[in-house]
Order: C-alpha cells, then structure tokens, then sequence
C-alpha cells in the first residue's frame, strides 16, 4: 500500500478512509490544475483498479469527505473515474514505458484474477518478479468480470485495469483450476518460489429448506455469470431473490432487466441493517423491485417440481449480543410470495479445492489457514489474499490486500522471513467544527443524472455517465483541501495578530506564535498573503515561490525574441473550464508577449508577488480574479484590491505608472473574457515607455 | 510598541542609490507588527528599489534580511557580520530609529539609512490604526488620570485639562483628534473619581524626559554579571553615579 | 463703597473692587512691527473702557508681541490686560516676560494656555503649523506660579524675589465648553490658583450660560473672582455659523442665525446693502448680549472682543449705555 504523499500529523479523511490511502485531496488539486497525467499516476499507484474503483467503489472517501458538513461530500468517486476517462490515451502510453522494468529470476504464481490477486501481481511484475496468474475462467477479472453486472460496470472498464496489469509483463493463464487442472505442488515443481491464493468467495451458498431442488431456483453467481454470457437465462414474471447484500441488489436488477415484471427481494435485515449500499436500495427500488425486509424463507412450495413460491417467517433479530449472525425468528409469523424464479443470494464462500494435494491446511471451520498479520497460509511461500483471506470485502478492500501481499512475497522472496504488516490507520483530521463550516460558501454539488429507471431496465448499458471536463472541475473546486492549510513559522512570527484579524473564518490565534488550527484552516492564504513577518505559508500551494516561477518563466524566453509590451498575467484557476485553455492557448498567447500564471485564488497574491513581474522585466500586470461573487473566500477580493492598491504607489513611488497593473473580473467564460482583458492591457502598454532598456 | 510608518520609496531610493551594493535589514518586532519593517516590507521595498533603478538602468545589488530585534547586540551582530562578510556599501534599516542608531554604532563606517520614520509608542486600536499612548516621559502619572496619559494624549500635554478647544469629545486641531481630557473626564467620570480633578496638579519636573538629556536604564545585579570593560564598567559607574545623586 | 486692599495697582481691579460692572475690550496687534496700527486703535478706544486686552499670538499666529503691544497702549493712557500663553514659551521665559512686563508697568495678565500652533495654518495664512510647541506649564499652574511671585515673592521654582511683580491675575475659562460638567470644577481650580478675574469664552446661548452661571453662585465661586463674560461681536452670517461649528466652546442659539439671515435676505441681491444689514443686526446681538449678561447673577462685567472691528466697539458700548467708565485718581488704594 503506497504511503500518502506528503508524512503529516493528520491526514485529510478522505484519505485516511480509502483502504488503499489513495490522495484524493491532492487528485482534485491536480484536476483543477489540469494536470490530469499526474493525477492518473497518483492514482494508479494506489490502485491499479481505478477505472474500476471509478464506478462501483463503495468510496469511503466520500462518506467521510468534511465536505458533508457544508453541504453535500464532493463527488470524488466521479472525479477519479473523470481523471482515468480524460487520460486513456496516457495511460497507454504510460504502460509502454513500464515494460522496460528490471527483471529477477524468481517466479511467482498468483491464483485468481480478481482484483487482489491482480493487483498483488501488478505490484510484484513493478518490482521486477516474474508473475503468472492462473484463472479458472476464460475472462479474468474475478467477480468483476464474471458477476458484477454490465449495467454498473461495462467490462471494458474492468480490461482497462486488467490490460494495464498485464501490459507491464504480467503473463495470465486463463481456463485453468486449480486444484482440478493443476496444484500448488506442482506450482512449487516448475520453479514458482511462491504462491498467492486469491481465488476469493468465488462459490454461492445455498439454503437448506425443504424444496430447494425445484426447478427455476438459482444461485447467484451462476446466475450473474450466465447473465454475462452471450445465453442469459429466462426469467418468468415474477421472481423472488433471497437476501439483502449488494450481489442479492446485482441479482435483483439483472432479474428486473432480463424481463421479470415483479421482483421481489426478501431479506432478514430491516431496511437499516442490510449490508447493501444504500445508493444501490435506492436504485433499486427506482428500479420498482420490492424489498421484503425481516423476513426469511422457511419453505419453497412448487407444483411438478416448478417453484411456485416462497413460503417465508418473520425475522426477529438478525445479530446475537456480540454482534454475530444468528437470526432468530417467529415461527407463527408466516407470509407467501409467489415466484416463477428464486434467486439465493445469501453470501458467499471460498472453495478450498484450490488447497487440495498440497500441505496447505484448512481450519476445523473450514477455512484458510492464514495469518492475517503476515498473509502466510501454513506452507512457507503460500500467501493468500483477498476475500479469501478477509471474508466478503470490496474491491477496493481486495486491492489493498493485494498490495500487501506483494509486500509480503516480496519480502519473503529477498530475506526468506515473513514480514508482519498490521493494517494501517492513518490519523484523521478531526471533524470541521460548526462554527467554521457555517463560514464557509455553499456550492452546489455536480450530480449526474442515473438514466430514467424505464429506460436502464431496457438493457444492460451503464446507467451513469462520467463527469464532463467542465463539471469535473467544478466539482474539484469543491474540494476543502484539508490539511493543506496555513502554518506559521515560529522563529519569524511577531505575534502581531494580523493574521487573527484578516482570517475570513476566525481560524487563526495568537498563542505565543500565530497558531492556525488544521481541522478549521480553510488554505484561503489570506494570512500568508498579509503576514508582514513572511512567516506563513501554505502547506501545498503558497506564493512564496511565485518569484522563483516567475524568473523560470522569463528565464526560457531570455534568448528568444522578446515581444514588448511583455505581459504576465495572474489568473484565478478557477475560471478555467477547459484544460486545453490553460495548455494550448496560452502557447499563442506568449507568442503575443502574455505570459499566464495559473493560480488557484489570486487572493493569495502578497505585495511582493504582485511587484515581481516588474522587477523581472514585465511592463505589466494583468490580475485576473474569478468572476463576480464566486470566489470561495469572504473578503478575499477586499483585501487583494488593498494589496494591489499598495503595490501601485509602490511603482508610484519610484516613478513607474501604477496603471501597468490591471486588475479584471471574469465575465462569462475565461476563454472569451480573459482574451479581451489581454487586449486591453496589450494596448494601453504600447502607449507606456519600457521601465527599463535591459532584457529581462 | 514602537509605531513607525515606511518611508516614502523615492526618499529611500535617494539615500541608497549611489552605492553598488545594499543590504535591507527589516526588524521582526516592532516594525513588523506595525506593518512598516518586517520581512513582507523588506521584500516589498527591495522589489520597489529594484524596479526604480531598473527604470534608470543602474546596476545595484539590493540584499534582504531581516533581524530579530535590532536593538539587540546579539541579533545585529549576524547583521555586522554579514554585511562586512559580503561587501555591502550601505544598509537600509527598516527598524525604528534605535536600530538605526545601534546598527550604524556597531558598524561604524557604513552607512546605515532609515527606511521608516519612528513614530511613537502606541497601541493598535483597530487593525490598522495605531494611537500614540505614551510619551515615554519618565515619570508616569497614569494613576492620577483614569489610566489615560495626558502627556501623550493631550495635544498640549496638560495637567489640569481639560483646555477650551474640547469640542464634541474631539480635539481643537482636528475633529479626527480625541480630546485625551474628554476621555480622562468620561473614565475618571465612570470610575466614579471624578473629585480628584479638583485637585491642582503643579507643574512637573521635565528632567525625567528627554529634557533631561539622553536617559539610560541600568539594571544593576544584571550589570554586575555582565564581563568588567566596555560598556558594562561605564554602566556601572553611571549606576552608582545615579544612586550618589547625581 | 470702601474701597477693598487691592492686590495690584490694575485699575481694572479697582473698578471692580468699587463694584463697577466691569468692561474690557481686546485689542489684536498687527502681524507686523507697526505701532501705528496698535496706537491708533488705542486713541479710538481710550476712555471707552477700563482695560484692554491684547492678545499673544491669538491663534498661532506671529504677531506684534502682547509685551510691546501693552507698552505702546500705556503710552496712549489705556490700560492693558496682558494676555500670556503656555504655547511659546517655557516657566523659564513666562517669568521673565512677566518681570519684564511689571517692570514696564503692566499691571493685569491673563494666563492662557493658548491655540495650538496647527491653528496659525488656516485660510490664505501658512501659519507656523510646524513649530514646536512648548506647554510646559498648563494656564491653572502659570496662574499659581503669578500668584506665588506676587502674593509670596517666589519664582516657580521656589527663588525669591525681591520686587514683586503688582499684577491683576486673570484667567480664561470656557463655561459652555465640553465636558460641560467639568467646566465649573475647572473655574473653581482656576479660582483656587489664584484668578483675580475671569474672561469667558464668548457667550451667545443665554439660557446656557445662565445655567452654568447658577451653579457657580451656587458654588459661591463668583465671590471668589470677578468674571467678565464674554462678547463676541457677529459680523455676518458666515462668522455666526463657522463659529457655531468650529469654535469650541461656543454654540449659537438657532434664533440668532435666523435673524442674522433675515437681515441678510432683506438687501435681496444688493451685496453692499447685505452686509450693511448684517454689520447693523450684529452690532443689535451685540448690545443685546451685553444687556441679558448684565442681569446675570455674579457677572461682573463683560469683556468685548471685536476682532478687526474695534471701530464699531465705541457704537456697541454707547447702545449698550455702558459709557462713560469711572475715573479713580491716579495712584490709589
């Protein structure tokens, strides 16, 4: 599992709650800079299931997101799934550059294409292992590709991560079980130093009430398999699916779209204790298919061996006193309900035939032996991983465990020890407090529109569409950039409460030295802006490089030809609706003397950055905020006009005309307004002297 | 604190401009926290320097720093040293007029400009507002007054005020003046110790001001652990000149 | 009347102590060294009054000085009230000024505190806004440093002398100034310094005025000193109104704007007759003024000042049935 970016005291919740850590702060940072090649790195250097995770992760990072308390968590999940759409084209490229990875002799044979075993396999073939991965069907992907229906996850989704793995030098076998076709002895025979188990709960359990063997009763991975294949079953009109997790919600949609008029889902749980999402309960129920809650099947009633229905009892408790499965139920309380087709979707298990003709045990209980500390099975060399190893998990869950499994082989590969990983907790920045979250400027969430219920029950097509780039940022700009806030340096702090005054949401005190609190920092950079001591900066984005920037800048056009009036330009990055605006016009733009800079809220401009262009050779500034009464941060704008106000008798001071600085609001779009603004500068400089007669 | 407000650039500029090399030296306590000399300010007038001689095509090399305090032997000597280590013909403090003073003692024959102008003893009444509070006059009277100094906050520095210029609670030189009697009479008036303005205060005795001549403070058990010579042993005899009686 | 122990050889004084109701006027020197100006106003007023102020340096403004002034108006026969400030000068040369002035044979001083030298600036005048003052003594302890060198023959700073200078100390004070509460204390202070007589601040709100005048006979204070109100002579609108906003210390009831408007609105456009009306409406306040503080309790005279009008003043103080004043035979008491 990659460690974040950045070692901090806390890190930003919607961090410390992806099981794979995965910087989603930073991702929607880099979105709203356009920089969305080094956003899909980030990515899949934490998962290499992210066009997956994209779409059907149980995205933790949202629940969590502090966001929630100003108004609704921003879309991150879509954000990631915007980054992996914008990018395909990189990525491929992307790939071609890892084949060339340094190459060791030892073999490793990972069992299961799922996404544990897959990403497990991805990280060891980056290390520089030889891996083969053995599947039992002919398309790999695990539940992704062999149950986990088209209309959430389209399959090209899934052989956009698969392929990536394998693109790296990941060789698969596919049609080959183990246990059946081959064992893990022989494995260790052709020379594999190590194996990973991660075959999954790949098998659906069943019930043992009387009928059980009628016909028209299914299973649910079998049945979501067949509904994949090119021969999906026939459903009758009314179908009864037993259970209340996500694969019952799966099976129960795919029943609704193969034809089923009536579908009903018949769980043990009341509505709030069912273990499927509760976005997919919703959807479902858009989707007209009745959930049947605290109820469970005592009987199965058929005619010539059809079934005809579901005898049912009520359901009094689900969980025991320490919190264990053990429903207990009222016996006199009894209900029918009438199917053509029933549907077992209660849970599933792993099928240990994969151990078989090896020394590998197997618990009383009838599972894995293994130490969850160190993925070891109790064969030396043998991991295991996935939900083999952690019981029903996400995907996302899977791939954490596959990450550290490669850790594990890794490990065991260079030393021959087991190498002890507990899981790792991330501290979590508290909760926003109220008083600041009150402070802090509503913007509506970016929501996509599922496709009409009657028109997604039509087929198996995706019911969701992906951000727009525009939306994209939109949504990125709702990010709260936690943890990246102010922090002041105590050797140069005066205490001089500027920084207490100027805080549009009173975060800033004054204890000895100024003491910006990170659970209420909202990163505006006001106090960095105006500090007069220069000790505050931003943890991620301060201007206090913005000289240095600047001199790069006009640094790579010393030697070329230098337009005049020679322009540079700081604008509110979150005007941008378009990354190609930030990248390709602006090359037009310099070959006119304007020279952009894309920063994110110009009200973290100090004086000294509002002066530097000049100092360096520019013969103006063109300031360009965002447009009226969208910046985030209450009198952010108040307070940049004071600056610029101070930068300008500043020139006026030593004789140069303060009318070089312009400042301007966006109006309409960035594309049509900023250009105008250009011009205008462009212009009224022509009439004004040169400062100096040196080149920059 | 003491309050001080920059200098004008073009006045600055005057001073520096005809040497190659000048060290800034902002000031981290006072200056700073009035938003005349700190780090922010030196950066600010370097950059306004910069662009003025790159306007007039002169090549001088303009260095920032910025002191802890620049009253200090300790903190002004990283200054001294770096100032004789790199060469610099001339240095710009941004401190209030005592840094000026010990920097240009402790360097002797460079050159030390100032780059604000000392104001007064003040506090920070509202962000961005600073009112002259004390006068620094040796011989305090505040609890004769509410608390509230006539010597800094009377325009005529009286001490039976309240004058006939009080109009409105403001001053008779500007409306934008508070008259220090007016709110010597409303304090004292909510305090409740308003009859003891009937009380003649007599003229006082100026020696303990400036008027006095320059004044120094000695902290006599400190003093005697400071190493014998230089400063320390003038000190000392000044201490027990003072306590002698003059 | 038996005549009292007087303290100094005024005549101003000795026409109070006689319990004559009191008339002083003010004469503002020229920002020259031109005796003539000073001469002549003196020759316009003499007999009209018992004594006449001259000013020192009246709004910061450099002006002949109030010593030499005071001396040239002795040459005439007028007596001079010689007006001293805090403002200019240190205990140092307030003393010496005042040997000085004894020595040439001024008999009154009134102690002032003075305008503050940003007042000089004002208008077409530059002013010396610049300058630094001095204020090392308030106008309550340069009464109390008079008063020690008179009564105890000692300098401020405790040096005797041996000829004491015979001054009638007077003091200024502003009855309607804010804070108003504190007004009577501050004349009870000056009084207890040792204010022979006291000038006020000019008065045109009567009814004001007569409030504050009830406490200070109530206080007995007007038993203590002589005070002579004040009077102001309005020349137009315009000075009613500016003094209204911009002189501390004075309010202008509403009704006398209105008349001096009345008066002006009269001549129509003719600007000539306008300001004839107003100088005529002006001089009417004037006399009234002067009526309504006479029947005061506890004023015992009125001072006039008539800035760069001290023509009219001989008009003013016969309307005002104020003349002749009383002659006492030289060297009395």
């Amino acid at each position: 599992m990659p460690e974040p970016s950045i070692a901090e005291s806390s890190y930003a919740p919607c961090i410390t709650a992806c099981p794979v850590h995965t910087d989603t702060r930073e991702l929607a940072e880099l979105v709203t800079q356009g920089e969305y090649e080094k956003a899909l790195e980030l990515l899949l250097e934490a998962n290499p299931f992210s066009s997956v995770c994209g779409r059907i992760c149980h995205h933790p990072c949202e629940e969590n997101c502090r966001r929630a308390k100003v108004d609704a968590p921003v879309g991150l999940m879509k954000l990631k799934r915007f980054i992996i759409e914008a990018t395909r084209d990189y990525r491929i490229s992307l790939m071609e550059k890892m084949l060339s990875l340094p190459n060791r002799k030892e073999k490793v044979a990972v069992i299961g294409s799922g996404p544990s075993g897959l990403t497990a396999a991805y990280d060891l073939a980056k290390m520089g292992f030889q891996v083969v991965v053995f599947e039992r069907s002919k398309t790999p992907g695990g539940l992704l590709g062999n149950a986990i229906p088209r209309y959430r996850l389209p399959y090209a989704v899934v052989k956009e991560d698969i392929d990536n793995i394998l693109s790296i030098g990941v060789e698969l076998i596919t049609e080959k079980t183990i246990g059946r076709d081959y064992t893990i002895d022989d494995l260790i025979k052709q020379g594999f130093r190590s194996v990973l188990l991660a075959t999954g709960l790949s098998e659906s359990s069943t019930l043992n009430i009387p009928g059980i063997d009628s016909k028209g009763i299914f299973l649910a991975l079998p049945f979501l398999k067949t509904v994949l294949s090119s021969r999906p079953p026939v459903m009758g009109k009314r179908v009864v699916v037993i259970g209340g997790g996500n694969v019952a919600i799966d099976v129960a949609r795919s029943a609704r779209r193969l034809g089923a008029e009536k579908v009903n889902m018949v769980c043990l749980e009341s509505r709030d204790e069912m273990p499927a999402w509760k976005w997919e309960v919703e959807e479902a129920r858009e989707e007209a298919i009745s959930i049947m809650n605290s109820w469970g099947p005592k009987a199965v009633f058929s005619e010539n061996d059809e079934v005809k229905g579901l005898e049912l009892k009520k359901c009094i408790s689900v969980f025991g006193p320490n919190g264990r499965f053990n429903p207990q139920f009222d016996d006199s309380d009894t209900a029918t309900v009438l199917a053509d087709n029933v549907i077992i979707a209660i849970g599933q298990r792993g099928d240990l035939t994969c151990v078989r003709g090896s020394n590998v045990k197997i618990n009383p209980g009838d599972r894995l032996e293994c130490d969850p500390k160190t993925l070891s099975t109790s064969t030396k060399g043998v991991f295991t991983c996935g939900e083999l190893l952690t019981g029903p998990a996400s995907s996302v869950e899977a791939v954490r465990d596959g990450h550290r499994a490669a850790k594990a082989i890794a490990h065991y590969l260079e030393t021959g020890d087991l190498l002890i990983q507990p899981l790792m907790e991330l501290p979590a920045l508290e909760e926003l407090p109220d008083e600041t979250a009150e402070k802090i400027k509503k913007l509506t969430p970016i929501t996509i529109e599922l496709l009409p219920a009657e028109t997604r029950l039509k087929e198996f097509t995706e019911i969701e569409r992906g951000f727009t780039e525009k939306e994209a940022l939109e949504e990125a700009r709702r990010c709260l950039a936690c943890t990246t806030g102010a922090l002041a340096d105590e050797e140069k702090c005066a205490a001089c409460l500027t920084c207490v005054r100027i805080c549009p949401f009173d975060v800033a005190t004054v204890e000895k030295t100024a003491v910006m609190p990170e659970e209420k920092c909202q990163a505006c950079g006001l106090c960095a802006a105006e500090c007069p001591a220069a000790a505050i900066a931003l943890k991620r984005f301060g201007t206090n490089q913005m000289k240095e920037q600047l001199q790069g800048l006009l640094a790579s056009i010393k030697d070329k030809m230098v337009i005049r009036p020679l322009i540079i330009s700081y604008c509110c990055l979150f005007e941008v609706t378009s990354r190609k605006f930030i990248s390709e016009k602006s090359e037009s733009y310099k070959k006119s003397g304007i020279y952009r800079i894309m920063i994110p809220c110009i009200a973290r401009l100090s004086v000294p950055d509002i002066l530097s262009p000049f100092e360096l050779g520019a013969d103006g500034l063109t300031i360009i905020a965002c447009s009226e009464g969208s910046c985030l941060y209450p009198t952010a704008e108040e307070r940049l006009l004071g600056r610029i106000r101070q930068a300008k008798s500043v020139l006026e001071e030593v004789g140069v005309e303060g009318e070089r600085i312009d400042y301007w609001k966006t109006e309409g779009s960035a594309e049509v307004s900023w250009t105008s603004f250009w011009e205008i500068s462009r212009r009224k400089l022509h009439q004004i002297k040169r400062i100096g007669n040196k080149k920059p | 604190m003491i309050v001080a407000e920059r200098k004008p650039l073009n006045e600055i500029k005057s001073f520096v401009e005809n040497y190659k090399k000048i060290l800034i030296v902002g000031c981290g306590t006072c200056t700073t926290v009035c938003l005349a000399g700190g780090e922010t300010e030196v950066k600010v007038v370097a950059s306004g320097l910069r662009i003025g001689f790159l306007k007039e095509d002169k090549e001088i090399e303009i260095l920032e720093d910025c002191a802890t305090r620049q009253c200090e032997p300790e903190f002004v000597t990283e200054i001294v040293e770096r100032v004789k280590k790199e060469g610099v013909e001339a240095v710009l403090s941004l401190g209030c007029g005592v840094g000026v003073n010990f920097m240009a003692d402790k360097l002797e024959t460079i050159p030390v400009f100032p780059g604000v102008n000392t104001e007064f003893f003040g506090a920070a009444v509202e962000p961005g507002v600073w009112v002259e509070m004390c006068a620094g006059c040796g011989n305090c009277i505040l609890h004769l007054t509410g608390g509230i100094c006539p010597i800094a906050r009377c325009s005529k520095s009286i001490l039976n005020g309240p004058c006939g210029g009080s109009k409105d609670g403001k001053c008779e030189i500007s409306p934008d003046v508070d008259c220090g009697w007016n709110l010597i009479v409303e304090r004292m008036k909510k305090m409740g110790t308003l009859q003891r303005l009937e009380e003649i205060l007599p003229p006082r005795d100026w020696s303990t001001s400036h008027h006095g001549g320059p004044r120094r403070v000695i902290r006599e058990e400190i003093v005697s652990l400071s190493q014998e010579g230089g400063e320390s042993t003038k000190a000392k005899e000044a201490a027990k000149e003072k306590e002698s009686g003059r | 009347m038996e005549p009292k122990i007087l303290k100094s050889e005024s005549n101003l004084e000795r026409v109070l102590s006689n319990g004559h109701f009191a008339v002083t006027v003010e004469i503002g020197p020229p920002m020259d060294c031109n005796a003539e100006i000073v001469l002549e106003k003196a020759r316009l007023l003499k007999g009209l009054a018992d004594a006449f102020n001259i000013t020192d340096n009246q709004t910061g403004v450099v002006r002949l000085s109030s010593i030499a002034s005071a001396v040239l108006i002795i040459s005439e026969g007028l007596e001079p009230v010689m007006q001293m400030t805090c403002r200019d000068r240190n205990r140092l040369a307030i003393q010496s000024d005042i040997l000085g002035a004894a020595a040439l044979g001024i008999r009154n001083c009134l102690c002032i505190v003075g305008d503050h030298q940003s007042f000089g600036a004002a208008g077409k005048m530059k002013g010396h806004p610049g300058a630094k003052n001095v204020y090392d003594i308030d106008s309550i302890q340069l009464v109390s440093a008079l008063k020690g060198m008179r009564d105890e023959g000692v300098q401020q700073g405790g040096d005797s002398l041996e000829k004491r200078p015979p001054f009638f100390i007077g003091a200024a004070w502003t009855p309607l100034g804010d804070p108003i509460e504190i007004r009577p204390l501050r004349l009870k202070k000056k009084i207890e310094a040792g204010a022979d007589f006291i000038q006020t601040q000019g008065v045109f709100d009567i009814g004001e005025f007569k409030k504050q005048m009830k406490i200070i006979v109530d206080m007995g204070l007007h038993e203590c000193t002589a005070i002579l109100a004040g009077i102001i002579v309005p020349k137009n609108l315009g000075m009613l109104k500016y003094m209204n906003s911009s002189v501390a210390g004075v309010s202008i009831p509403e009704s006398l704007i209105k008349r001096m408007e009345q008066a002006r609105l009269k001549a129509g456009d003719d600007k000539k007759q306008a300001k004839k009306n107003q100088a005529e409406e002006g001089i009417r306040i004037t006399v009234e003024l002067i009526k309504q503080v006479q029947e005061i309790p506890g004023i015992r005279g009125v001072h006039i000042q008539a800035i760069e009008w001290e023509h009219r003043v001989p008009e003013i103080l016969r309307r005002a049935g104020l003349i002749p004043r009383p002659v006492f035979p030289k060297k009395g008491g």
